[in-house]
């Protein structure tokens, strides 16, 4: 669980338990941490640790043990624990230090003098920002690569606040000060090229580690932002969708709460229509083909009559003159179903072959006898079998009285 | 004996709604609503039959097929989804579901494609019918004739017959009174459609889903 600790030092109260500070961070939030707890400002413990620094590089180390032990105040566990817990990470973490060791140990075998008192101080240093750059949480990094923009190492982002002038003049004259201790060193008791060269290796390899992770967690950052533009532009479009779809047939069965078969009817169109955004993700579903064509029959059909459709189509193709008549006369024989033989439920089958296209319309209602048809449902029943016949199609029709009807229509393909 | 059931969803409201329609026929011994939760239950009290929802997160029904399967090859499924995307579906029955309904299925349909899945036979519903067909119909299309084992990988003329049959609405008996079989028989087709469509080519079905997505 986070714990609610305040978000800047009250002064004279110390306050449990030790967390980094978020709000008060500058790098790690160790020192704004260390202040609330102690109940003191931020600057005094800024300033031991800076002093620190310099006594043998121990306020380095101490800075990096923190940071890596103790949890940020936003967050359950701390980098160490996190570490821990990826075994993966760890493993990786592991190779690299004793990469790392093995380095150091073939340079002290060279006779590389090591750098004075820093030497582990530094080397550790290192290791811990190895640490810190894989575990960190998002949050940290994206806080990073904030306060990476407006560091001094990379320049680009200079920015003229007077805080930011006053932490380059001090980064500065750490490095510096070390430069000059190595190079007292080198030049006093070693003064040969080889080591002079490592020497100045193992410092660009440093200066590296350093920089990498705020160069990454910058691009990261980048790369992130153009994501989560994406993301909320797409989010936009969804609502925007859904509040012109979804949530106005809601209000309508709201309003129509009363009337069941209206409310039905909405449920189904709301539904078919949110189907067939959420399937055909391209809108692929222009009445151009055979399959658009029947689906808008079905919406039609489901629309005018309240029946469900179940549109059943094996293949596709473009629409052409033989497509628009077939479908014209499934229409016919879907709304003979919907309409005379009290079923609630339409089957229409549809099947794309090299040669032919077929389709199926079935009801399981209440059926007819072919031979005793009334006159004016002979007349759709006419109009069927002209569209279809005329062009080389054929045309059965199977009813059982009290088992329902289908009509199976069979038309050649044109090209 | 009524067969023992499992629900799998991740909606509270469908889980309640198949709970209080079944509930007379059927025992319904637990319900999950994720994927680990299910896969970890189901392995310990192997019911008769689970009905799965297709689309879950982590991983969706999918992630509990292949995770039981092999270790209770016992227990069958009932896919039960609104999807209508077809790679979905197919993709949950080569994964070994026995069948597919959609949810908007009647109450007494549902309870029968259960009993027929407990029985050990295969639940087509249309849609599947549609899809499964058009599936085997691209790949025939599209592959050179030596590319196929034709006993495995292609549907005979039959099988397209009942399962164009069943696409078009009719049920098992209306299928076997049409074709003059005994309804056995349609079982035996449907299960054996079920076989190949579990056994083809991996890298065929797969084919066929690109296609789907470019169309």
């Amino acid at each position: 669980m986070p714990t609610q600790t305040p978000p800047r030092p009250i002064i004279g109260t110390p306050v449990r338990p030790y967390r980094r500070g978020v709000q008060n961070a500058i790098l790690g939030g160790v020192c704004g941490g260390l202040a609330i707890r102690l109940g003191i400002k931020e600057r005094v413990v800024r300033i031991i640790f800076c002093l620190l620094a310099l006594v043998s590089g121990v306020g380095f180390l101490l800075y990096m043990i923190l940071w890596l032990g103790v949890a940020r105040a936003d967050e359950p566990e701390a980098i160490a624990q996190r570490l821990v817990g990826r075994h993966r990470q760890l493993n990786r973490i592991a190779i690299g230090i004793v990469a790392i060791v093995a380095i150091f140990f073939f340079l002290q075998f060279l006779g590389m003098p090591d750098l004075g008192v820093f030497t582990w101080p530094i080397f550790l240093t290192l290791l811990g920002a190895v640490g810190i750059w894989r575990g960190a949480s998002p949050e940290e990094l994206v806080h990073l690569g904030e306060f990476a923009k407006s560091a001094p190492f990379l320049g680009a982002a200079a920015s003229k606040s007077r805080g930011s002038f006053w932490l380059r003049l001090a980064l500065g004259a750490i490095l510096i000060f070390f430069g000059l201790r190595i190079l007292r060193h080198l030049g006093g008791v070693w003064g040969l090229a080889t080591p002079a060269f490592f020497g100045t290796l193992v410092l660009i390899g440093g200066v590296l580690v350093l920089l990498a992770p705020w160069w990454l967690a910058t691009l990261n950052d980048l790369t992130g932002e153009r994501r989560e533009r994406v993301r909320i532009e797409e989010r936009a479009n969804v609502a925007a969708h859904l509040h012109d779809s979804v949530l106005q047939t809601l209000t309508l069965i709201e309003r129509a709460a009363g009337d069941e078969a209206a409310v039905v009817r909405l449920a189904r169109n709301q539904e078919r229509e949110l189907r067939q955004w959420l399937f055909s993700p391209d809108g692929s579903t222009d009445a151009s083909s055979f399959l658009g064509d029947l689906r808008a029959l079905e919406d039609e059909i489901e629309n005018d009559y309240g029946v469900r459709i179940e549109l059943v189509v094996v293949g596709d193709c473009v629409s052409d003159e033989h497509v628009t008549a077939l479908v014209a006369a499934g229409r016919e024989a879907a709304i003979n179903a919907a309409r005379w033989s009290g079923a609630d439920l339409v089957s229409i089958y549809a099947e794309v072959e090299e040669s032919t296209l077929s389709l199926f319309v079935r009801d399981q209602g209440s059926g007819f006898d072919p031979e005793t048809v009334p006159a004016d449902r002979q007349g759709i029943a006419l109009s069927i079998r002209q569209r279809v016949t005329q062009r080389g199609g054929t045309v059965t029709l199977k009813s059982t009285l009290g088992a329902g009807t289908e009509v199976q229509l069979v038309l050649p393909r044109t090209s | 004996m009524q067969p023992r059931v499992f629900l799998v969803d991740d909606h509270e409201l469908i889980r309640t709604g198949i709970r209080s329609e079944l509930s007379g026929s059927l025992d319904i011994i637990g319900e999950a609503d994720e994927v680990q939760a299910a896969i970890e239950i189901i392995l310990e009290r192997r019911p008769d039959v689970v009905l799965l929802d297709v689309h879950m997160p982590d991983g969706g029904g999918l992630a509990v097929l292949r995770a039981v399967t092999d270790l209770a090859p016992e227990v069958r499924f009932l896919a039960l989804s609104v999807s209508d995307a077809s790679e979905d579906v197919i993709s949950v029955i080569r994964a070994g579901a026995r069948g597919y309904v959609t949810k908007n299925i009647s109450g007494p349909d549902l309870l029968d494609a259960i009993y027929r899945v407990a029985a050990g036979d295969a639940v087509f519903s249309p849609r599947l019918a549609g899809f499964v067909l058009d599936a085997f119909s691209l790949e025939g299309r599209h592959l050179e004739a030596g590319d196929v084992d034709p006993d495995l990988d292609l549907l005979t003329p039959r099988e397209r017959q009942v399962l164009r049959l069943i696409a078009r609405g009719y049920s098992y008996r209306d299928i076997a009174t049409e074709l003059a079989i005994s309804a056995k028989t349609v079982e035996s087709h449907v299960s054996s459609v079920l076989r190949k469509l579990q056994l083809s080519n991996r890298h065929q079905l797969s084919n066929w889903a690109s296609q789907r997505h470019l169309n």
